[in-house]
């Protein structure tokens, strides 16, 4: 079963249903990110990198939870530092799977504020290095994008 | 011998001592290079093209909202930019047939005076096949620069497809703003 049922009724019945009102973090994630991301967060294969499941996996590691706060879509988004963290959390408890967000440290406004802002000369070289390393220890994300 | 053909004989006789053949494949040559390029001109075909598009079309003008979702005006339209899906064999929220919805997509949010609530909705462009034509449309509410790409409506969203022909655009309700 979908985790956005509010979608799929609004997608389905066009005009004039009724909508199902959103509050942040989600409708922080459906402005800023689901563009790209999709409605469950797999992103698009080969060509935008899903968040389901890999976001909590980055978490593991500090090198992970800076590539993340370093991506282009999270240190450009219009989103504060703790609007930021708030729906980088609200991403891996709802699109998590079977990695539970419970076992990582949520994400801070200290954290973002610290990190996001911090340039990354190469997003694939970066990714490439934290997978590697985040691979030695558990479960990764794929190293592709 | 008829005079006719005397007429005939003694013009093609002048016209052979004032012109060569040379001269004549070369004026050919150039009339023909000249009709092969003429279409090669920058002329503004876009500007043709939306001049050819049926009805309603709209620039920015700031017109009074409408029911009809064949109309730039409707109110989910607040942001869109291109051929309204409702004109080409679509509708305002499904693909026409033999194009598929873009996988990524514009998200942002548009005021119904119907109910005074404010959506979230989502352009999807449909993909696969030529232009559709019919209907363009070119709003603007909260539209951002390019440099902040998930919010410019002139990108191509069919650029994560399979097939990146832009057909027309759609509009759909994810949900009502909470705050």
């Amino acid at each position: 079963m979908s985790r956005w049922p509010w979608a799929h009724l609004a997608l389905a019945a066009g005009v004039g249903v009724s909508a199902i009102a959103l509050a942040s973090p989600a409708q922080d994630y459906a402005l800023q990110c689901m563009g790209c991301h999709g409605a469950t967060a797999e992103g698009v294969p080969g060509k935008v990198p899903g968040l389901a499941h890999t976001l909590v996996q980055f978490m593991r590691s500090e090198a992970g939870r800076s590539y993340v706060l370093r991506v282009p879509g999270a240190s450009n988004s219009m989103l504060s530092d703790a609007q930021l963290a708030e729906v980088l959390n609200w991403i891996a408890g709802h699109f998590g799977g079977d990695q539970p967000a419970a076992l990582v440290s949520p994400f801070t406004k200290q954290e973002v504020a610290a990190i996001r802002h911090t340039p990354m000369a190469s997003v694939q070289a970066t990714r490439r290095e934290v997978v590697k390393q985040l691979a030695a220890t558990g479960s990764a994300p794929s190293e592709d994008y | 011998m008829h005079p006719l053909d005397r007429l005939f004989e003694k013009s093609s006789r002048s016209l052979a001592q004032r012109t060569s053949r040379r001269s004549f494949i070369a004026v050919l040559g150039q009339a023909l290079t000249g009709s092969i390029l003429l279409p090669l001109l920058p002329i503004d075909r876009a500007n043709r093209a939306e001049a050819r598009t049926s009805p309603p079309d709209s620039a920015d003008a700031h017109q009074a909202p409408s029911d009809d979702p064949q109309s730039c005006e409707y109110w989910k339209y607040c942001a869109i930019d291109g051929f309204l899906c409702s004109c080409c064999g679509g509708s305002s929220h499904t693909c026409p047939p033999g194009t598929a919805m873009s996988t990524i997509a514009w998200i942002g949010t548009c005021h119904n005076p119907g109910d005074g609530r404010d959506y979230i909705l989502s352009y999807n462009d449909c993909c696969g096949k030529a232009s559709c034509g019919n209907c363009s449309c070119n709003r603007n509410e909260r539209e951002m620069p390019l440099y902040r790409l998930s919010r410019n409506n002139d990108v191509n969203w069919c650029i994560a497809n399979t097939e990146s022909d832009y057909h027309c655009t759609v509009s759909l309700i994810l949900g009502v703003t909470g705050s």
